[in-house]
C-alpha cells in the first residue's frame, strides 16, 4: 500500500505527494501528458526534440542542469508515444530547487533558432546511435506503420523519418510548448521525506500564479480492426534471422491488458516459462523467445518476438509460435504456473517500491490513466486473473487476421 | 549562478554525501564473510554470492562466464528444467554475474520464500551438472551474440581498447574470436569451476529489512559438513604487455555512426592520485554539465552522449572517454576532445565549477547508499579490490579538500597527448 495525498491547484495542476521516511533524497517527478501521439503526422518527433529543449535553459536559468547540480541531484527525462516525463532527485532539504525549475521551465523556456539547430543535430544522432547503428535496430520503426494504418502509434516517438527532425523550426517549437506545457496537462508527483501539506505549499509557491489554460481533450483516429494478416520480409547484415510478431489489443486501462500481462509472463516471463522451455530448450527452434506488451496507454500491442536456431525455417517457427498460443485453449494455464507467476509479481512489485523515484512516477502514471489510486488496486487486479480468462482474451486476440509478422533475415540467406 | 531580479532562486543547502559507513561483517563457522546491510521495506532480500572466479582466473578464454552461465542449466539432483522450474516456483529473481574481477548470482526473494532460495543457490553454485545438451544450446546462444556484437562500433572500439591496454594474451585485454567457443568443452568448465567454487573463496552480502534472519541457513548451506575453510583470495601478479600509444583504426563494415574512444593506462586503488583522478575525470565526462558533454554535445551537436571514466582492475588502471558520432565528425571530435584537455592542462578551473562537481559528487554518494540494495552494489566494488572500508570517507575528503592546482596537475600526469590510444571503429 503506498499511501499519498493529492491536491489539484486553481489552474489545474495535479500534484501527488508520498512520503517515504527510508531515503534521504527527494524525487519531484513532472508528467506532461503529451508524447508522439499528439503529433502532426507530418512532422513527428516533435515530443521528444522538445524534452531535449526543455533543457536548453531559460532566461532566468541560463543552463538547466547547474543548479541540479549544485543542489546534489540528477535529472533526467523520457518521450514515449503517450507522455514526456521529467524528474529531478535530489537531496530532500533542495527540493524547493526543483520545484523552482520545473516551474521555470514550464512557461520560461529560451526557445532561439540556434538552441534548436543544435538540439536537431543531438537526435538525429541519438536516432542513429538507438536505430540504425544497431543491429536489429531497426525493427520497432518497421514495425509500427506495419501494425497501426491509421493511429498514431503508427510512428516511433524518435520520429518517423530523420527527415521529420531536420525540418522542425522555432515556430513549431513555440506553438507545441504552449500548447501542451500548460499547468492542467501536467501532473506532478513528490515522494520522498516531506509531509504532503509541504509539498502543496511549494507546489502552491511556485506554480501558483502560472496562468490557467483549458484542459485539453484528445481526439485520435481510433485503429480499425485489423481483419488480414500482414507481413513483411527483409534482408540485414545481421549474424541471424529474428520474428517479430504482434496482435493488436485493447489499452491500459482494460482488462485485457492485465489478463495478457500475466498470460505473457507465464509464457516468457522466465526460465522455466512455455516458450523458453519448449520453443527454446526443448524444440531448439530459438535461442531466445520472449512475449509482452508494448504497454501504451490506447489500444497496443502484444509483441513475439525470437532469434532463429541457425538453419531453422522461419515459416516453421512461426507455426510453432502460433501453435504454443492456440494450445492455451487445449492446456490452459495450470495451478503451478498461476502460482509461480503471482510469486514472481509480489517480487516485481516490492522491487518497484524499493526507490522513492519510481514511486514517484507510478504514482504520477497513475493519475495520468485516471487515478492515482490506481496504484494501490492493482495487486488485486492482477492476483484475481484466472486460468479460463486467459484463455478465453488469447483466443479472442492471438487471430491469424490480427497479427502482423517481420521475418527479419540475414542478407546472405 | 545567476542571481535575478524577483530574489529568486530558492537557497541550495550543499549537500552532503550522508551515511557511508561500512556494514557490519560476521563470519560463518568456516570464516566465510557475511555482510549484513539492514533496512529498507518489509518483504524482501536480495543475497548477492560473490567468487573470486571472473576474467582475470581464466587459463582458457571464455571459461568464466560460460562457468557462471552454465550453473542453472542442471545440477547433479536436477535437470535443467527442474532446477528452472524450482526456482521460479519461488519467484524470486536469480541473476548471473560474471565480470573481470568477480563471478557470481544475484537472488532478489520474498523473505517468505528464504529458506528455499538459500538452498537453491547453494545447488546451483556448489552442484552444477554441466550437461553437453544445454552447454552446446548456450554456446550457440552466446555464439550469435558474439557475432552480434561484431557490428556493433562501440562493442569493437572497448575490445581494441583493453587488448591495447592489457595486452593480446592477458585475460582482461585478450579479443574473443569464434574459434573460442569451438574449442571451449565442459571439462574446462569443471576444472574452472572446482577450483573456484568453492566457500573458501567468496563472500555473501544479504540487504534488506533484519537481514540476519538469513545467517542460520547460510551457516548451514554455506559452512557446514564439506564446506571448505575461507581464506583471503591471493590476488597473484598478472603479465601486462600493454601496446604502444597511437593511433587504432577498426573497421566495422556499414555502420552510419563511429565510435571514438581516447584511453590512457591509469593508476589503481591503491595509488595516491586514485580518487584525485576520479574528481578529474568527473570534471571532464563524467556528468551533463561537464566540459565534454557541453563542447561535444551541447555546443557542436555532434554526438548524442560523451562519457569520461577512471577505474581499475586487479593491477592496472585505466581512463577512458568515449562516444558515437555521426562518421564525418569523428576527426573533429578527437581534435575537441584533446583541446578540451590541453585547456584543462593549462588553466586553472574556477572556483564555481569545481563546486558543481564537489556538490553532485556529493548527491552521487549519497544516492550510491540510498538504500540496502544500493549499498550492496556500493560495497561490492570496495570489497572485490580491498579498496578499504573507508574509502567513501576518504572520498569525500579528497573531494572536499582538491584545489584548482592538483586538478590541473592530474590533467598533466595522466592525460598527456603522447600517452593517448585514439581509437575509431567505423567505416574506413
Amino acid at each position: 500500500m503506498i499511501r499519498f495525498e493529492r491536491h489539484t491547484l486553481e489552474n489545474g495542476l495535479r500534484v501527488i505527494a508520498h512520503r517515504d521516511e527510508g531515503t534521504p533524497m527527494v524525487t519531484a517527478n513532472m508528467l506532461y501528458d503529451v508524447g508522439a501521439r499528439d503529433e502532426d503526422p507530418e512532422s513527428t518527433g516533435l515530443a521528444h526534440l522538445f524534452e531535449h529543449l526543455m533543457f536548453e535553459g531559460t532566461r532566468e536559468v541560463p543552463m538547466f542542469d547547474m543548479p541540479v547540480m549544485m543542489a546534489g541531484g540528477e535529472n533526467n527525462a523520457f518521450t514515449n508515444n503517450d507522455f514526456t516525463n521529467y524528474y529531478i532527485t535530489l537531496p530532500v532539504n533542495n527540493l524547493e530547487t526543483a520545484l523552482w525549475l520545473e516551474a521555470d521551465r514550464m512557461t520560461g523556456l529560451d526557445l532561439s533558432e540556434e538552441r534548436i539547430t543544435t538540439q536537431k543535430s543531438v537526435v538525429i544522432e541519438e536516432f542513429r546511435q538507438r536505430y540504425l547503428n544497431q543491429p536489429y535496430g531497426d525493427l520497432l520503426l518497421l514495425l509500427r506503420p506495419l501494425a497501426y494504418r491509421v493511429h498514431p502509434y503508427r510512428w516511433p516517438a524518435i520520429g518517423m523519418d530523420i527527415s521529420h527532425i531536420e525540418k522542425a523550426d522555432t515556430i513549431s517549437a513555440r506553438k507545441f510548448y504552449r500548447k501542451f506545457y500548460t499547468p492542467s496537462n501536467a501532473v506532478l508527483s513528490v515522494a520522498g521525506n516531506v509531509t504532503p501539506g509541504e509539498v502543496f505549499r511549494l507546489a502552491e509557491k511556485w506554480f501558483g500564479d502560472k496562468p490557467k489554460a483549458p484542459r485539453r481533450r484528445r481526439r485520435l483516429p481510433a485503429e480499425p480492426v485489423q481483419n488480414e494478416r500482414r507481413e513483411i520480409t527483409v534482408r540485414r547484415r545481421v549474424p541471424s534471422a529474428q520474428l517479430i510478431m504482434a496482435w493488436h489489443t485493447d489499452g491500459r486501462n482494460s482488462r485485457d491488458f492485465i489478463v495478457l500481462d500475466m498470460l505473457t509472463d507465464i509464457l516468457a516471463g522466465c526460465e522455466s516459462a512455455r516458450f523458453p522451455a519448449l520453443l527454446v530448450r526443448e524444440r531448439e527452434i530459438f535461442t531466445e523467445a520472449d512475449i509482452y506488451l508494448s504497454g501504451e496507454i490506447d489500444p497496443g500491442l502484444v509483441l513475439f518476438s525470437g532469434k532463429l536456431r541457425n538453419g531453422t525455417d522461419i515459416r516453421k517457427a512461426e507455426k510453432a509460435v502460433e501453435q504454443e498460443l492456440r494450445r492455451l485453449s487445449a492446456y490452459p494455464v495450470t495451478d503451478a504456473e498461476l502460482d509461480k507467476a503471482r510469486n514472481r509479481y509480489e517480487s516485481l512489485r516490492l522491487i518497484s517500491h524499493l526507490s522513492a523515484s519510481n514511486k514517484a512516477f507510478n504514482l504520477a502514471l497513475h493519475e495520468l490513466l485516471g487515478d492515482a489510486e490506481g496504484i494501490n488496486r492493482e495487486k488485486e487486479r492482477y492476483l484475481s486473473v484466472t486460468a479460463s480468462e486467459m484463455a478465453e482474451t488469447a483466443a479472442r486476440t492471438f487471430l491469424p487476421g490480427n497479427c502482423s509478422v517481420i521475418h527479419y533475415i540475414p542478407e546472405a540467406q | 549562478m545567476k542571481e535575478t531580479i524577483t530574489g529568486r532562486p530558492p537557497k541550495i543547502n550543499i549537500p552532503s554525501a550522508g551515511d557511508t559507513s561500512f556494514p557490519p561483517c560476521i563470519r560463518l563457522s568456516n570464516g566465510l564473510p557475511v555482510y549484513l546491510i539492514g533496512n529498507g521495506p518489509e518483504g524482501l532480500l536480495r543475497i548477492e554470492f560473490v567468487f573470486n572466479a571472473g576474467q582475470r582466473m581464466e587459463k582458457i578464454h571464455l571459461a568464466s562466464a560460460a562457468t557462471n552461465a552454465m550453473l542453472t542449466e542442471g545440477t547433479e539432483l536436477h535437470d535443467a528444467a527442474s532446477i528452472n522450474n524450482l526456482i521460479d516456483a519461488t519467484g524470486a529473481l536469480f541473476s548471473h554475474t560474471a565480470d573481470k574481477d568477480s563471478a557470481g548470482l544475484v537472488t532478489v526473494t520474498l523473505t517468505r520464500k528464504l529458506d528455499e532460495v538459500i538452498s537453491l543457490a547453494e545447488e546451483v553454485l556448489f552442484h552444477p551438472s554441466f550437461p553437453e545438451r544445454e552447454f552446446r544450446m548456450m554456446k550457440e546462444k552466446r555464439m550469435q551474440a558474439f557475432l552480434t556484437g561484431r557490428q556493433r562500433t562501440a562493442v569493437r572500439a572497448r575490445e581494441e581498447f583493453y587488448r591495447a591496454l592489457c595486452g593480446d594474451t592477458n585475460p582482461y585485454g585478450r579479443v574473443t574470436c569464434a574459434e573460442d567457443y569451438d574449442s571451449l568443452t565442459t571439462s574446462h568448465l569443471r576444472d574452472f569451476h572446482a577450483a573456484l567454487y568453492i566457500p573458501g573463496n567468496m563472500y555473501i552480502t544479504v540487504a534488506g529489512r533484519n537481514p540476519e534472519q538469513a545467517l542460520p541457513l547460510l551457516e548451514n548451506r554455506f559452512a557446514g559438513e564439506g564446506k571448505s575453510q575461507w581464506s583471503k583470495p591471493v590476488i597473484s601478479p598478472m603479465e601486462f604487455a600493454t601496446a604502444s600509444p597511437g593511433l587504432i583504426f577498426c573497421e566495422v563494415k556499414d555502420s552510419v555512426q563511429s565510435t571514438v574512444r581516447m584511453g590512457w593506462k591509469g593508476i589503481t586503488r591503491d595509488h595516491p592520485d586514485y580518487l584525485g583522478l576520479q574528481v578529474a575525470t568527473m570534471l571532464l565526462g563524467g556528468y551533463f554539465g561537464s566540459r565534454l558533454m557541453r563542447k561535444i554535445r551541447e555546443e557542436k551537436g555532434y554526438t548524442y552522449g560523451i562519457h569520461a571514466v577512471a577505474g581499475a582492475f586487479h593491477g592496472i588502471g585505466y581512463i577512458v572517454i568515449m562516444t558515437d558520432v555521426a562518421t564525418g565528425w569523428r576527426e573533429e571530435t578527437l581534435g575537441e576532445i584533446r583541446k578540451e584537455i590541453a585547456r584543462l592542462q593549462e588553466e586553472d578551473v574556477s572556483n564555481d565549477e569545481l563546486l558543481v562537481v564537489r556538490n553532485h559528487t556529493m548527491g552521487e554518494i549519497a544516492r550510491m547508499f540510498d538504500g540496502p540494495f544500493s549499498v550492496a552494489e556500493a560495497i561490492k566494488g570496495i570489497v572485490d579490490y580491498d579498496a578499504g572500508h573507508d574509502y567513501y570517507e576518504k572520498f569525500v575528503e579528497t573531494v572536499n579538500n582538491i584545489t584548482p592546482g592538483k586538478i590541473k596537475e592530474l590533467f598533466n600526469t595522466y592525460f598527456r597527448s603522447d600517452q593517448a590510444y585514439e581509437i575509431i571503429a567505423g567505416i574506413t
